[in-house]
């Protein structure tokens, strides 16, 4: 037996490059268009190109004419496939029955309302636009502050006050904090539509087995598992003869984080013509039938001592839903609720939300997902109250932050914040960017004219989503981790990673748990005929729930490892460390690649014990974990054109233990990019007749490489006691930190004028209309 | 999107508020029309092909006269729809005369664009809108001059 | 790209080219920066394309008669990286380094864009401040147009059905003159807000020539002249060049969109007419 024991790097905190990386840039990855097949045939979808319109005639007889056209589907057809789902309930929430192409009505440019299926991608999108289609067009609305006043259109005939759901928490005694306060503030914030434009647009393929009445339906999707049950409902399929495949995924941000009625339309269809049919979603498509992000329309009041303490936070929260809801709609809104305090001490809160239907898209869950508006407006809020009160806005967060001895804090909103050290992130973000002198450089700059603006953002968020009684579906996630014969580690994860990087870092915390090489160990997901029931990945979750599951599957692993280690090793008392059994006695050792082949060779068996090392573990977490930071951006406005230069960016952030430092910075790279992207460019505009005038990358304008500062980012480290890894998550903090930042630096550089609030994006026109009507005052 | 201009056209204002209630005048103005086909009082079914540089639509609708005053003024509403979008303007034209041989055309008006055109042509549709109305009132003025 | 059905053809010499424009719903490809998104969203659905990117004799820069011919199919990046280009007429050079982001200057051509007339493209400005001219070939021969007689109107050129240009013909210039081209992009798009492009010879201590093209605030692009005739014979000192830049919007009907209104277009020209002049006046020798 071998004794010689080699020692295992420890792999967890280390930068290392993403193992999914080799595949991705050398064009070799599958994503759902790569799928070909024998016979496959290819969709094109008719959509509406008015916000609000009955349908008065559908004439498919021109399509069918089309040589290679197969089949035509409208409504009729499919009004008993679905509806399309929402996984979110609330008290008296209205659900518009949500068809998967239009009846007799539609509610949004884009909306589906035939399906033409063809040979070639070409013929149907010919055969498309040769359907024609009479609408009588009806009077739409898209601003949801002017739909809920009276008169206005009724998105749906049955609702005409346009509102959905209205909401109410409260905490401790509001009344009593705004009675006894000495100044409140107040200010109406906006949190525009975006549009989450993942590079990889939506598409399915669907192929079904008519011999075996099963389908097999490849997604670009976030949550394969939930797909599947949900699709079945919506087909009459038992859900164990559908399979879920994702393939690769380009990117989501929270939009694949649903259930689509494109994706039952191609499962209909498969169904229907007997042959595989493949869709994939246009950019055009992407924009106007993808769900969109934000769109709050939010009033605050915040009432304080004279000292800047914050005795009580009100907020009307007016939230754009859309014609319908998708799967999260409306409980979007209710997250920006939970995080209403952010990081400080304020037990008195009063929220109303009002959920409005508007002619537009659905909203749903982007990138932070209700978590960016709630940190974009207390964070607003208090730099609005230093400037009322005349303080630092540094000093005035360090006097309000939850303290370090605080933990676990009980807040208003009912959440528990499970760690935290507030004051951490922000010292060293002052430290960083050198905040004293820069407050001197600022004042030099006015004596020059200039304007130079600092802005903080300390910012919280709820991350591991979640305990399952505070989420829609099943709050945990899944992992089954076996050992091969040969002593290789494969890990399949509920979760569905999609661009995060799990790949790498599961790999890292497997291989340094069994002592293996980073290279022995494979992490497989996204098809539900391999893998075991999971949630997916969404609301930072993956590592801190799905990689506590493969933790505790691990655990598992090595009691059943010690047992054949000690049969092997013939003692009763092994202990298994770097990648082997050593019996305490003797120093003797087995490594896991002998132990292995003999647990499924099974020539002997350690007494109760099954051959093989396979384990599989759901694991529930506690509680949510609560990552926060500062982050600071130095921004100088060219006062005569009103461009905004970002002069510095520092992000710190604490996400809890680090696995990868490489891939955390990697994700708080793209959440601020995410984030400058909503506070300076990105806007989603409607005209009042429900078009999406924004419709392209031509008028939507991304964030672009060239427009992003240098990214100074640090960390500070509080691990969570929530799971084994003490991981918080770190998918979304880029982009819930970025936006507060950047509006309180160009609100501080334009503050000698008088300047307390702009809504984003901060246009150089904005911003100049500001210049000029202060022009006075600087 | 608002749309609203002045055009001199060389001839007096009677004549040339006659003219601009003629369909044949007007179809021979509209940029890409060939006929202007009587539905009704004052109401006529167009077809329009629009051709700027490399961008090509047809377009199928209406064009209505109403609210006229003459030979001061009248509303021109035009409607039409076709596979790249469809549009619906509705404009007011008031004719003020400059001496025997010159009226100034003042049009003003509101122009609904929808479908792909909007969506994807927001930093094209105020210059193209311009261009086409120049359009009409250049062959309209050679037209009214002869 | 799900365009509707076209044609295409490649040609690889001029006059096999020009045989194939006969065909009245043909379209040039030449890089096809714009054309292509076009088709893309079927807002554009030529008959046949004619791609003019495989004819070498369109593809050149080199020095003629005290000019420098650039073929029309010469792309943004070898304007922008050109040594002859950037040491003789840096303003072209200046310009293309401005236009969309590298992929589409490794793909986009001078004669491409131009053709296109796009209000708000970045080479008009440059090529009007330097009195560029127009080298145009049809199957029935060539001309040569002044640039400013090139563009008619919005997406409208001076080309005849069957017409391409075959070089833009620009001045060598020499030390005495300094130009600058100055743009807000749209962040978008990247096309140009308003872009201005100022070209400026000193002599005596006086401004002996000043020459200022503006894109993206109107329908066409167009020389500055008003601003142009003030500036010359002063001393181009800032007072000098803010009152001439005054003048540049004077009579402009302004383009208004989503990304920027008529007004503060209008601003924005007299900022960048502005910037622009001041830098070229500080590059002059």
């Amino acid at each position: 037996m071998a004794t010689t024991i080699t020692k295992t790097e420890t792999l967890v905190g280390k930068r290392i490059r993403r193992r999914e990386d080799p595949r991705l840039i050398t064009g070799t990855a599958t994503y759902v268009d790569d799928i070909q097949m024998p016979g496959m045939h290819h969709a094109c979808i008719v959509r509406s190109p008015h916000g609000a319109a009955k349908i008065k005639s559908i004439n498919i007889k021109p399509a069918l004419e089309l040589p290679g056209v197969a089949a035509v589907f409208t409504g009729k057809d499919t009004e008993k496939v679905g509806p399309v789902p929402c996984g979110a309930s609330l008290p008296g929430l209205r659900v518009p029955h949500h068809h998967i192409l239009a009846m007799d009505r539609v509610y949004f440019v884009g909306h589906p309302v035939a399906v033409v299926v063809a040979t070639d991608r070409y013929i149907a999108r010919d055969a498309a636009e040769a359907i024609e289609v009479e609408y009588q067009p009806l009077p739409a609305v898209t601003d949801p502050e002017k739909a809920l006043a009276s008169g206005a259109p009724a998105v749906h005939p049955e609702w005409p006050d346009n509102t959905a759901f209205t909401y109410h928490q409260e905490g401790g005694d509001v009344d009593k904090a705004f009675a006894g306060a000495d100044v409140v503030v107040k200010q109406r914030i906006t949190s525009q539509r975006l549009i989450p434009t993942a590079m990889e647009t939506r598409g399915v393929v669907a192929e079904w087995h008519t011999g075996d009445r099963a389908l097999t339906l490849y997604s670009s999707t976030q949550i394969p598992h939930l797909l599947r049950t949900l699709l079945a409902q919506m087909l009459g399929l038992e859900e164990n003869r559908l399979r879920v495949v994702t393939p690769e995924v380009g990117g989501g941000f929270g939009s694949k984080l649903n259930v689509y009625a494109e994706e039952a339309l191609m499962g209909f269809v498969a169904m229907k013509i007997g042959k595989p049919i493949k869709w994939i979603e246009s950019r055009r498509e992407n924009f106007t039938c993808t769900i969109q992000g934000r769109g709050h329309v939010d009033y605050y009041e915040v009432a304080a001592k004279r000292d800047g303490t914050i005795l009580g936070i009100k907020l009307k929260l007016i939230q754009d839903l859309g014609a319908y809801h998708q799967l999260l709609t409306p409980a979007i809104p209710t997250l920006s609720v939970l995080m209403m305090p952010g990081l400080y001490n304020c037990q008195n809160i009063r929220a109303d939300i009002v959920g409005v239907f508007t002619n537009a898209v659905p909203t749903d869950a982007y990138r932070g997902a209700g978590r960016p508006e709630a940190t974009h407006g207390i964070e607003r809020m208090v730099d609005i109250l230093a400037a009322e009160l005349k303080v630092d806005p540094a000093d005035i967060r360090f006097k309000n932050f939850v303290s370090k001895d605080a933990f676990p804090y009980a807040t208003a909103t009912g959440l528990t914040y499970d760690s935290g050290n507030y004051a951490a992130p922000l010292e060293k973000a002052l430290d960083i960017v050198g905040y004293k002198k820069l407050r001197a450089e600022q004042r030099q700059a006015r004596s020059e004219g200039r304007f130079l603006g600092i802005g903080i953002s300390t910012y919280g968020e709820i991350c591991a989503l979640g305990p399952s009684p505070a989420t829609p579906a099943g709050g945990w996630e899944s992992a089954t981790v076996k050992i091969e014969p040969s002593g290789k580690v494969t890990v399949m994860t509920g979760a569905s990673p999609h661009g995060q990087g799990e790949e790498t870092t599961f790999a890292q915390i497997a291989a340094d748990e069994l002592g293996v090489g980073i290279d022995d160990v494979l992490v497989v997901h996204g098809d539900t005929a391999v893998v075991q029931y999971g949630i997916g990945t969404f609301g930072s979750r993956a590592t801190a729930v799905g990689g506590a599951a493969m933790y505790y599957a691990i655990q598992e692993l090595k009691e059943k490892i010690k047992k054949y280690g000690a049969m092997l090793l013939e003692s009763d008392d092994v202990s298994f460390s770097n990648g082997a059994c050593v019996d305490n006695k003797t120093g003797k050792s087995v490594p896991l690649a002998q132990i292995a082949a003999a647990s499924y060779r099974a020539m002997k068996l350690p007494p109760n014990t099954e051959p093989g090392l396979v384990a599989t573990y759901f694991w529930e977490p506690p509680n949510f974990t609560f990552p926060f930071g500062a982050h600071i951006v130095v921004t100088e406005v060219d006062r005569d054109t009103g461009a905004i230069t970002l002069k510095r960016y520092v992000a710190v952030d604490d996400c809890g233990k680090l696995i990868n430092p490489l891939l955390v910075e990697g994700q708080v790279h793209g959440g601020v990019v995410q984030g400058l992207g909503q506070a300076l460019w990105e806007q989603a505009v409607y005209d009042d007749t429900g078009q999406l005038i924004t419709g392209e990358l031509m008028d939507y304008a991304l964030p672009k490489a060239s427009n992003i500062p240098w990214i100074e980012t640090s960390h500070t480290v509080t691990p969570s006691p929530v799971n084994p890894l003490g991981v918080k998550g770190v998918g979304e903090a880029g982009t819930i930190g970025c936006s507060p930042a950047v509006v309180n630096s160009v609100v501080d550089a334009l503050s000698p004028l008088g300047v307390r609030h702009i809504d984003m994006p901060l246009t150089p026109e904005k911003i100049w209309n500001l210049v000029q009507a202060g022009g006075g005052k600087a | 999107m608002k749309i609203s201009g002045t055009y001199a056209v060389p001839t007096a204002r009677e004549r040339a508020y006659q003219l601009l209630q003629d369909p044949d005048i007007l179809a021979k103005c509209m940029p890409g029309t060939d006929q202007l086909h009587k539905t009704g009082e004052d109401e006529y079914d167009m077809k329009m092909k629009v051709i700027i540089a490399s961008i090509g639509g047809s377009f199928g609708g209406k064009v209505r006269l109403a609210d006229q005053h003459p030979p001061e003024s009248f509303k021109l509403i035009v409607e039409g729809s076709g596979k790249i979008g469809f549009l619906k303007g509705e404009g007011l034209l008031n004719l003020h005369s400059n001496g025997d041989s010159s009226t100034e055309v003042k049009y003003d008006g509101e122009v609904q664009v929808g479908g792909t055109i909007a969506s994807v042509g927001q930093r094209l549709l105020d210059t193209t809108a311009k261009l086409i109305i120049k359009k009409f009132f250049e062959k309209f003025s050679e037209t009214a001059k002869t | 790209m799900i365009a509707q059905d076209f044609e295409y053809s490649a040609p690889t010499n001029l006059k096999d080219a020009l045989g194939l424009l006969a065909r009245e719903d043909t379209k040039v490809l030449a890089g096809g920066m714009s054309l292509i998104p076009l088709m893309k969203l079927r807002l554009a659905a030529p008959g046949q394309l004619v791609d003019i990117g495989r004819i070498a004799d369109l593809n050149f820069i080199h020095e003629e008669g005290g000019t420098l011919r650039i073929g029309a199919t010469t792309t943004h990046y070898q304007v922008e990286s050109s040594p002859l280009i950037r040491s003789r007429c840096p303003l072209l050079a200046e310009a293309a380094s401005h236009i969309g982001d590298i992929q589409v200057r490794n793909m986009g051509t001078i004669g491409g864009s131009i053709a296109h007339a796009d209000p708000a493209a970045d080479y008009p400005a440059s090529l009007l401040a330097l009195e560029a001219r127009v080298s145009l070939v049809s199957s029935k021969g060539k001309r040569d147009l002044p640039i400013a007689d090139f563009f008619v109107d919005t997406f409208t050129t001076a080309l005849e059905p069957g017409e391409i240009i075959q070089a833009v013909i620009v001045p060598l210039e020499d030390q005495s003159v300094g130009t600058s081209y100055q743009k807000m992009l749209q962040p978008a798009s990247g096309f140009a807000i308003v872009g201005v492009a100022a070209r400026i010879r000193k002599s005596g201590g006086k401004i002996a020539m000043a020459r200022v093209g503006v894109t993206g605030l109107t329908g066409k692009p167009y020389r500055a002249t008003a601003v142009e005739k003030a500036l010359e014979g002063t001393a181009g000192s800032p007072p000098d060049i803010q009152k001439a830049a005054a003048l540049v919007a004077g009579g402009v009907d302004a383009n208004s969109d989503l990304h920027a209104s008529a007004d503060y277009r209008k601003h924005l020209a007299r900022v960048y007419t502005m910037r622009a002049l001041a830098i070229a006046a500080s590059r002059t020798a």
